[in-house]
């Protein structure tokens, strides 16, 4: 077994070299800036086991649980060991929860608010590019520093480099086809792709070079491939597992929607903004149902995944509303799915389990 | 474009239905009925100009039923940068109004289910459903609704349009122009202005190929200086609300603000509203006030209850309280000084990007505490608007700071817009009761 060193754990160790840490809300921001500020940044999905009343003095009963749990987090000092606060914007709920933070919460950390543009035109490569300016100047502002574009080309190097180990990763997952015991379970799979969201790139890579060393990432089971936002409560995986499923790829928006594709320019801001811009297709960032229904067609494709589960977050809209046209074309093109909703702070129900095992049932 | 659909268009609609509508409405004038079961001993009889306004909707919707063919359709969000499309000549529909309007007519459940069945969930925004149901279905109450050839999504009223907007383009199969305009956590930086600019100029292209028409910057800044005199005869006739007894309530400018949304830039939107303001001015002179005996004045926040209009007028009027100022409909009036018809794609960059539901939590609780200072109010009612989260997520803290930092009584209502199923009556009924207490 290979060990991933705990959030808390890492924190500490960057901060003992000089570092300090940004605490980010979903989806997408450029990593590579603020590696160049020496912020460490740390993903907050949620995350699902926190006293959700903190979050509830402040929101309403039908925003999603993601963003109720990181209020929630926030409030119960879970971000205490942080520096800064970078609200990347996705959805409503998002946008809220950031204008909450800045207006009301005011917590002790600044907030940053970071606008992801919705499309890939000219005109959204330029604000993106615009806005990634203004992050780096606010960044100047509360550090004192100003990296060059020689730094920053060196850590957009390094993210770049831990995001083709997380395309390795995720190609060898699918291609072992080997039968043989002792291979991973999705879980594991999914602690070693996820540990992304805090592994300082440079860390994340050894980590990857050592699972692709040492792992077996074969093993028996229903291929199947997972779309949403987030793993979350993470037991689904074992109950995939368990019901006899292999997650063999996914269209998270927490893992598989962030595997960024390297760029080429010169220009390190231009790359960072591209980065984004030319990720695989994100209904957070504008992509067409089409783009999605592509996308997922070919993961089937290249995996051998014989069906998809869409795993949602109550109350989500972005993922809500691409569902019923989304499955719909993928029945046409003879792809099953079916579609689960969670609260990522609640227990896995009993019923999931058994609507998981039925599904995998007829795809057997 | 056809030759039957342009026939049938001068046919029906500048014929027929022009004529029809305008006797209709001379006859309701003229009557000057009061609705069945009207509650007269709370409220005010409803405005004479309501003929009008119900004449301009039908004729518009009635426009609608023969667009197709005969001119090019667009289907824009509520905020959406419309002036471009009818510079270009393009007929208008806005699925929120049409949202609002089966909301009003009690028809949006029906619809809503139509799309719940199709696989789309309850959690979403009730407009939306109510739209997508329409569009499944074929439904609708105004006869038959246009089908688009173009769709323009602007997201400065939240980023939920664009996921509904996205389903309409795969469903009809029609180009789409997305405005997006960043979100304004407290000012917008230049950029972010710049990029809506370069959206609106780069948007005209695609327009323009869609109606096959080149656009004349004469007829766009003309278009430009209708819409802005018809959003100051708006925010003129909301500032009437300042007087004591206000002669209208929020609940008549929700019913009469449909043109300002889906008609904007047109003469006869300017000449409605002036019309308004003079009736509006007669009641002021004979002192007549939207609630009979007013006693008490409040803001309303958030979106209309559409499928409750009248209840909530008549509950709130038996106590003697006039709701008489809302943010929402100020949103159509407030931002009218920064349209410049001069220059016109610059200055709607900024205006798009200002409006209220574009801007940060606590923008809209300074708004709020202005508006209650502004037009002498004693409360709030927040209308927490389960399917409209970007309105709504904030509106606790506002809440608690309303009355906590200001001590401004404020109530937090639980509702929706359109759907019916999420208000509970008797619970409205017993949270308005206790409000109503501690106002006294
Ligand atoms: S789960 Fe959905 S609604 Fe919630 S923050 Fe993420 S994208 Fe937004
Ligand atoms: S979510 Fe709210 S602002 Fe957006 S379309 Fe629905 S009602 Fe309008």
């Amino acid at each position: 077994m290979i060990k991933i060193p705990g959030r808390h754990e890492v924190c500490e160790k960057f901060k003992e070299n000089g570092g300090k840490i940004a605490a980010v809300l979903p989806i997408h921001y450029p990593r590579a800036l603020l590696r160049a500020f020496d912020f460490l940044p740390v993903e907050v999905w949620g995350p699902p086991h926190v006293d959700v009343s903190y979050g509830g003095a402040h929101l309403q009963p039908y925003v999603c649980s993601i963003v109720h749990n990181a209020l929630s987090f926030l409030k119960t000092g879970g971000l205490d060991e942080t520096d800064l606060i970078i609200v990347p914007h996705a959805c409503d709920s998002l946008q809220g929860l950031g204008s909450i933070l800045i207006d009301f919460v005011k917590p002790r950390q600044p907030v940053f608010p970071f606008y992801l543009p919705r499309g890939k035109r000219d005109e959204d490569l330029n604000f993106l590019m615009r806005e990634i300016k203004a992050l780096f100047e606010n960044l100047s502002k509360i550090t004192g520093k100003r990296p060059d574009d020689d730094t920053l080309m060196m850590k957009i190097e390094v993210e770049e480099l831990a995001d083709l180990k997380l395309k390795e990763l995720y190609e060898r997952r699918f291609r072992d086809r080997s039968q043989g015991n002792g291979a991973i379970s999705n879980l594991e799979f999914y602690r070693i792709i996820r540990s992304r969201e805090f592994l300082p790139a440079e860390d994340f890579i050894k980590l990857a070079d050592e699972s692709l060393e040492k792992l077996n990432f074969g093993g028996k089971g229903i291929p199947v491939i997972m779309s949403g936002i987030v793993p979350e409560p993470m037991e689904i995986l074992d109950a995939i597992g368990e019901a006899g499923g292999k997650v063999v790829a996914d269209d998270f928006a927490c893992c598989g929607r962030r595997i960024y594709p390297p760029g080429n320019s010169r220009d390190p801001i231009e790359r960072m903004a591209r980065a984004i811009i030319d990720a695989p297709p994100d209904v957070t960032r504008g992509s067409l149902i089409e783009e999605r229904f592509e996308h997922l067609k070919k993961l089937v494709e290249v995996t051998g995944a014989r069906g998809v589960i869409f795993y949602t977050v109550k109350f989500c809209e972005p993922e809500l509303f691409d569902l019923p046209e989304l499955r719909n074309m993928l029945k046409e093109v003879g792809i099953p799915s079916v579609h689960i909703e969670v609260d990522i702070g609640d227990p896995l129900p009993h019923q999931t389990i058994t609507r998981i095992t039925a599904f995998l049932e007829v795809l057997e | 474009m056809s030759l039957k659909a342009h026939l049938e268009y001068y046919w029906n609609v500048k014929l027929l239905g022009t004529t029809f509508l305008r006797i209709e409405r001379l006859r309701a004038e003229r009557k000057q009925r009061v609705p069945k079961k009207w509650r007269t001993d709370i409220l005010a009889p409803p405005l004479k100009i309501s003929a009008r306004t119900k004449e301009l909707i039908s004729r518009h919707y009635l426009e609608g039923r023969y667009a197709n063919g005969h001119k090019p359709v667009a289907w824009v969000t509520s905020g959406g940068p419309v002036e471009i499309l009818q510079a270009l000549g393009f007929y208008v529909l806005y699925p929120e109004n049409h949202g609002a309007l089966c909301g009003a007519r009690r028809y949006a459940l029906e619809l809503s289910e139509e799309a719940e069945n199709y696989g789309f969930s309850q959690d979403i925004c009730s407009y939306a459903r109510t739209d997508i149901g329409a569009m499944l279905s074929g439904k609708t109450p105004v006869g038959k609704l246009p089908k688009p050839d173009l769709l323009l999504a602007c997201t400065n009223i939240c980023q939920t349009v664009l996921f509904w907007y996205r389903v309409l383009a795969k469903h009809f199969n029609v180009p789409i122009i997305l405005i997006d305009t960043p979100f304004v956590y407290t000012e917008a930086p230049e950029h972010a202005i710049e990029y809506v600019k370069k959206q609106l100029e780069a948007s005209i292209p695609i327009a323009e190929k869609v109606s096959g028409k080149k656009l004349s910057f004469k007829k766009l800044k003309e278009v430009v200086r209708l819409s802005k005199e018809a959003s100051e005869l708006w925010l003129e006739i909301m500032y009437r609300g300042k007087v004591k007894p206000a002669p209208i309530s929020v609940f008549d400018q929700f019913i009469h603000m449909a043109p300002i949304v889906e008609m904007r830039g047109k003469p006869e939107t300017v000449d409605f509203y002036a019309a308004m303001l003079k009736e509006v001015d007669e009641r002021i002179k004979k002192g007549i006030g939207a609630v009979k005996k007013e006693r008490k004045r409040l803001l309303w926040d958030n979106l209309p209850i559409w499928y409750r209009i009248r209840f909530l007028a008549e509950y709130l009027g038996k106590h003697g309280i006039s709701v008489v100022a809302s943010t929402y409909t100020m949103a159509w009036g407030e931002l009218a000084p920064l349209i410049d018809p001069e220059r016109p794609i610059e200055s709607m960059a900024k205006t798009y990007i200002y409006p209220i539901l574009n801007r940060g939590t606590g923008y809209k609780l300074k708004k709020m505490k202005e508006m209650v200072d502004e037009f002498d109010l004693d409360g709030a009612i927040l209308h927490s608007d389960r399917s409209c989260k970007p309105y709504s997520i904030g509106q606790v803290d506002q809440r608690n700071k309303l009355i906590k930092d200001y001590g401004i009584p404020a109530l937090l209502l639980e509702a929706d817009h359109n759907d019916p199923r999420a208000f509970a009556e008797e619970q409205v009924k017993a949270r308005l009761d206790s409000f109503i207490e501690m106002l006294e």
